[in-house]
């Protein structure tokens, strides 16, 4: 009796095991779960995971490489067949494709790109993402694009665009690139960028509305013909500090043009009521799809490089957005 | 001795007669000598200057022959005493030179604004200074007020609502709500204090990380997510932003709403501190516990009630964050209780207990916020923001010390 | 070579609004008791401090052993041989006695304590001062007596040359003085000088070879206590010399007797710790001072204590004015009327950083409140009338306590528990390191109180305290009531004998 018992467990287990896409099971660590950028990549892995038929493994770095470490071995003892990694710091990949080559088992990066001779050291390590410096260029395109079509933007008349910006994190990649990207788009469009003041405000609204405030009273609105921010949430801070001073709230004659990154739905908001001019959508959703897809790929076996570019790469672009729409 | 009371007495007055003249002569020749670029609302300041000093030379009372012993200062030990407030003042003139701009109405206004939401933490935290505790989960309770408030107060049309379903309710039931949360948590703080005779410090490190957990899972709630909260009602968002008086004449930009708030919470403060039974008990607690338990004062209760209010303080103060900002995240208020300690000890409360005024956090607000401001109003780098931080408060401490210590 | 070990010249040190010290003299010579007295606030603590280097003088010299010493630390004044046994001693509790002992000068080698060297180290100097302690047991542990006898031996074993005692005795009992005093004789004999601050003057009068005294921060004089005649000073010369007139009675007159009314019956009331009081039962009368003698360790403290709600009682019962009283909290037993005047002025009873309105009003808040708004005019005229009635020196109500003599401090902390017109005051040791004239006054505060119809337990470890001032004196030993004694049948000796009854089973010096 038991042994029947025992026999038809394993079947089931069998047929349980071959019903879950072909057994494949994903460890995913993500930098910091709280952090709304990611969070919107999380649920597309999880929903592209489910529809693979994938098992998904996903962990909370808690914003420490240490941690993330760990919690990668844990991974790799558990026998996941392919890692998903968000680094907390880039250039520690080279930890984290030792672990995946020792143990045999492909590893896709996301969201923060290891540096190249890193990613080389491996066959089976790829990376996923947004190139940082397209969201810096789109950026500038939205600039350069209201600046052509509304000659008024040019408050002083002197054919320069006098801009403030508004930094992510020191040091974060994005912050560099997309800090570069904008005003050297600006520039090869053939307006003359003058920055009259920017400052770190760490992603933050809060952080940002306090710096912008400052700069509106330095500085005087009357002075600034932009502000480019690193991302949404900064954006926005500047579009309530220009609120406070009765700016952007439909009045033509006194409006800045603000442009973020994100495309999250305070933007689009914002963007509807005319207090903000664009931004840049991150393709969270794309990404993550296409983070799973390729992982999924890799632990089956198959063949990848029709996917991928340079043998390494899938890059998801960004995307314009203004007045709520996507362009 | 005599002498010099009336040599200060007169020196007030004239010095303020002084100002005053020199106010109304520059405002009236800043704009035919063109000097409206220049000086911006210098003259006004001075007016303003001159006219209070003025007025508090001449009511100065003559001190009797023993308050004039205690206070007995020298000139250098004035300098020490309040090296904190003449480092601000001359910051400000290096200010004011390198950037004229911040000669204006506006900027005072806007440093008072800044200091609002401050002075509201520094006030809910003198409390627990003054029982020799201390309150590190005050920061992360103005994250949690915050997102309470701002979940519940999203236009209907905004895509991403916290509440999908939530009717438009009333702009005071989310502040309640928002308010009564950290009373909870300022409950839990009270109950480890007195029950179990915790250190605050510990105690309140405890619902730190616990209130920090819990802001973070209702803010990871489906469908938000972890999102930021935006698309704030406008009636509820000018809790925050409304200014009085806008427009009273051309380019004043208003008092904000948020000066007054804090105004009335720091009289409510100082009559709770100076003119009730239980502001009495806090000044007994905290200069000496076993004296104040054989006194017949009942200690639990009045710790209770300590954390109680406080939290209610950090509640408000999250509240008007969430209005001022239209909108919120769990990390709204990270690290605030650092900064209202840093200013109650600049403004004279003692670490350890018992002694501590409302007009001088008041002070100490002002003088953290004006140095914070004028830094980064002259782009100084946030690095070296943090590090004149750092030497304030060490300073600061120092001064008080060697004031108690008695030689 | 000097004829003084010490000499302080013309020590002047002023405060702000105050001159605490005006040209005061100081002269000990080697292997002398030299008694420094003076009403509080006579400035003798101030002239220790200046000696031992806490307070920095503004004027005046300091010779030791004939040469200029400077002195700007009591780190300073260690090195120099001076050390100093305070009034109220703060060991580290969860140390050793030993580590207490050698704290700050471990022996050992680069940093690494070698703890039995030390041990046998205090051994020995615990053994030639016949001092039987463990030296490892906890410091917190200790009694007061043994707290001061180990620091006098850390003293001895610095080979100081000088060792200041500040109010040694006042809380120990007379058997625990005998030891001191056996420990004093023998290190005079040893070339030790004492500077002995004191208010007993029978101890004074025993052990000290010279008395200087002080009055109001100035020096009235120096006087050998026995004369070429042999003839020794008398208790009323010194005190006319301390307070500059004549005392004759130590005591007021007490008018009056006791009624019959019961207005505190206590019956069989036991401490939760086994250790504590025990089985404790007496009547209080009305308008009686009660009388709790004993030793150090006797559990009086433990047990009024326990009775005003600030520690547990397991059984027995209470009944106040007939009605069954619980001691759930202070606040509850002062809502019933009784009052505590703890014995550690310091620790439990003042709020030193707060003025003397607030110390004064502080157990009587609720008085002046409507729906705990103050009234501030009711609570100045209150706090003011009370402590002109008991005669607080001060310049006014704002003053910090803590810059008050501690017979002023005592004198406000019974303002304070008269406000709350409390109908039993408990006080215990109320004139501990109080001056003779403050002492006299609380006496007359005490039997005002009476008069109006109060009734009072006082514990007190002065024998003539307690025998001058009770109507019936109940002896406690152990924690146990041991004895007794109604007025007219009142003798040390019978009191000791209550007091030490179950002494057989243990030094009481240790306990």
């Amino acid at each position: 009796m038991r042994k029947v018992f025992i026999t038809a467990l394993i079947l089931v287990l069998a047929i349980a095991s071959c019903s879950f896409a072909d057994g494949v099971k994903i460890g995913a660590g993500i930098y910091r779960f709280n952090d709304a950028f990611m969070l919107r990549f999380r649920n597309a892995m999880s929903a592209e995971s489910e529809k693979a038929g994938a098992e998904i493994d996903i962990a909370d770095g808690r914003d420490d490489q240490p941690t993330q470490d760990a919690q990668i071995d844990e991974f790799i003892a558990g026998g996941v067949n392919v890692l998903i990694v968000n680094l907390v710091d880039r250039m520690a990949a080279q930890g984290t494709i030792d672990k995946a080559k020792s143990a045999d088992i492909p590893v896709v990066f996301i969201n923060r790109e290891p540096p190249l001779e890193v990613l080389n050291t491996y066959v089976k390590a790829y990376y996923v993402g947004a190139k940082a410096e397209e969201s810096g260029i789109f950026s500038g395109q939205l600039i350069v694009d209201y600046f052509k079509s509304h000659p008024e933007a040019d408050k002083n008349h002197d054919g320069k665009l006098q801009f403030v910006l508004l930094k992510g994190q020191n040091g974060h990649q994005d912050m560099i690139l997309r800090s570069k990207y904008s005003v050297e788009t600006i520039r090869d469009a053939g307006i003359e960028p003058v920055e009259l003041a920017s400052a770190i405000a760490n992603w933050d609204k809060l952080e940002a509305m306090k710096i912008m405030n400052a700069f509106i009273m330095s500085i005087g609105p009357e002075n600034i013909e932009a502000v480019i921010a690193n991302n949404d949430e900064m954006a926005l801070g500047a579009v309530e500090a220009l609120k406070a001073q009765d700016y952007n709230k439909g009045d033509p004659s006194m409006y800045i043009p603000v442009v973020g990154v994100d495309a999250n739905a305070s933007a689009l908001e914002a963007m509807d009521k005319g207090e903000m001019l664009g931004t840049v959508l991150n393709d969270a959703d794309g990404q993550g799809s296409a983070a799973v897809k390729l992982a999924v790929s890799l632990a089956q076996g198959k063949d990848v490089s029709g996917e991928v570019t340079d043998g390494k790469y899938i890059w998801v672009p960004y995307q314009k957005v203004t007045r709520g729409e996507k362009q | 001795m005599a002498e010099t009371k009336s040599r200060s007495k007169r020196l007030m007055t004239t010095g303020g007669i002084i100002f005053l003249v020199l106010g109304i002569i520059l405002y009236f020749a800043k704009e035919p000598m063109g000097l409206n670029r220049k000086i911006y609302d210098l003259p006004i300041f001075l007016i303003i200057i001159g006219l209070c000093s003025a007025i508090k030379g001449y009511m100065a009372k003559d001190k009797t022959e023993e308050e004039a012993a205690l206070a007995g200062k020298t000139f250098t030990e004035f300098l020490t005493n309040n090296a904190i407030l003449l480092a601000m003042l001359v910051l400000v003139v290096v200010i004011c030179i390198l950037q004229p701009r911040f000669m204006q109405i506006r900027v005072a206004l806007d440093i008072l604004t800044q200091s609002s939401t401050k002075l509201i933490m520094a006030l809910g935290i003198c409390f627990a200074l003054l029982i020799a505790g201390t309150d590190l989960s005050a920061g992360r309770m103005v994250g949690l007020a915050a997102v309470i408030s701002a979940s519940m107060m999203q236009t209907a049309t905004y895509a991403n609502r916290f509440f999908p379903d939530l009717p438009q309710v009333a702009v005071w039931i989310p502040i309640v709500a928002a308010v009564l949360a950290c009373m909870v948590c300022g409950a839990l703080n009270g109950f480890l204090v007195a029950k179990y005779e915790m250190h605050p410090f510990i105690a309140t490190l405890a619902t730190q990380v616990m209130i920090y957990g819990a802001c973070s899972l209702y803010f990871d709630m489906p469908p938000n997510n972890s999102q930021p909260i935006g698309g704030i009602r406008p009636d509820f968002a000018q809790i925050g932003q409304l200014r009085l008086f806008n427009g009273l004449w051309k380019g004043f930009p208003g008092i904000s709403i948020l000066i007054p708030i804090s105004i009335v919470i720091c009289i409510a403060i100082w009559f709770i501190l100076n003119k009730t039974v239980f502001g009495k008990n806090v000044y007994a607690i905290g200069g000496n516990r076993e004296a104040a338990v054989v006194a017949g004062i009942n200690v639990f209760r009045n710790i209770m009630f300590i954390f109680i209010l406080a939290s209610f303080l950090y509640g408000i103060a999250g509240v008007l964050e969430a209005a001022r900002t239209a909108g919120a995240t769990n990390n709204y208020g990270n690290g605030y209780e650092t900064d209202a300690i840093a200013a109650c000890v600049v403004g004279g409360v003692s670490m350890s207990g018992g002694i501590g005024k409302v007009g001088g956090i008041v002070m100490g607000v002002l003088i953290f916020t004006v140095i914070q401001y004028g830094l980064q109003f002259i782009n100084v780098s946030p690095m070296w923001q943090q590090v004149i931080k750092g030497v304030i408060i060490a300073v600061a401490v120092a001064i008080d010390l060697t004031k108690y210590r008695r030689k | 070579m000097s004829e003084y070990l010490l000499e302080m010249k013309n020590i002047t040190k002023t405060f702000p609004g105050v001159k605490a010290l005006d040209n005061v003299n100081l002269n000990v010579r080697k292997g002398t008791v030299h008694a420094l007295m003076g009403e509080n606030g006579a400035g003798k603590s101030t002239l220790m401090k200046c000696l031992f280097g806490i307070y920095e003088p503004d004027g005046g010299e300091i010779f030791l052993e004939g040469k200029k010493a400077s002195i700007h630390s009591a780190r300073q004044a260690m090195d120099q041989g001076i050390a100093m046994v305070h009034q109220e001693l703060h060991p580290i509790r969860f140390r050793s006695v030993m580590e207490n002992v050698y704290l700050g000068r471990f022996p050992g080698h680069m940093g690494v304590v070698d703890h039995k060297v030390m041990y046998e180290k205090t051994k020995a100097l615990f053994d030639d001062l016949e001092l039987d302690v463990d030296p490892l047991a906890l410091a917190g542990e200790q009694s007061a007596a043994i707290l001061q006898m180990m620091e006098i031996a850390r003293a001895v074993d610095m080979k100081a040359k000088i060792i200041i005692l500040d109010e040694p005795t006042s809380s120990l009992s007379d058997r625990e003085v005998d030891h001191l005093f056996k420990i004093i004789n023998r290190l005079r004999a040893q070339g030790v000088a004492f500077v002995y601050i004191s208010h007993k003057m029978k101890e004074i009068l025993e052990i000290s070879d010279e008395i200087t005294v002080m009055r109001d921060g100035t020096y009235v004089g120096t006087w050998p206590v026995t004369d070429e005649k042999g003839e020794k000073l008398t208790i009323d010369f010194i005190i006319k010399q301390m307070v500059g007139r004549e005392m004759t009675n130590q005591f007021p007159p007490r008018e009056g007797k006791p009624s019959d009314d019961v207005v505190l019956k206590v019956e069989n009331v036991c401490s939760p710790l086994k250790k504590s009081f025990q089985n404790v039962s007496f009547e209080l009368h009305k308008q009686e001072i009660l009388g709790i003698g004993g030793l150090v360790g006797a559990q009086r403290t433990e047990f009024v204590e326990a009775l005003f709600g600030l520690r547990g009682i397991a059984s027995g019962e209470i009944l106040l004015n007939g009605a069954r009283y619980t001691n759930k909290s202070p606040g509850f037993a002062k809502s019933r009327g009784l009052a505590l005047l703890t014995e550690e002025r310091r620790a439990t009873g003042i709020f030193g950083i707060l003025p003397i309105l607030e110390n004064t009003v502080i157990a009587n808040q609720r008085s002046y409140a409507h729906f705990g708004v103050l009234n501030d005019g009711r609570r100045k005229t209150d706090a003011d009338a009370e402590c002109k009635k008991l005669n607080v020196k001060t310049p006014s109500l704002n003053t910090l306590i803590q810059n008050l003599s501690g017979g002023n401090q005592q004198k406000v902390l019974i303002a304070r528990w008269l406000l709350t017109n409390s109908d039993i005051l408990i006080l215990d040791e109320p004139t501990r390191g109080i001056d003779v004239g403050a002492k006299y006054e609380i006496y007359n505060i005490m039997l005002e109180q009476i008069a109006q119809g109060k009734s009072i337990i006082m514990i007190s470890s002065e024998m003539p305290e307690l025998m001058g001032m009770s109507d019936r004196i109940m002896v406690m030993c152990e924690g146990r009531v041991t004895g007794f004694l109604n007025k007219g049948e009142y003798s040390q000796e019978k009191i000791m004998a209550f007091a030490t009854q179950f002494a057989g089973r243990k030094d009481s010096t240790a306990a």
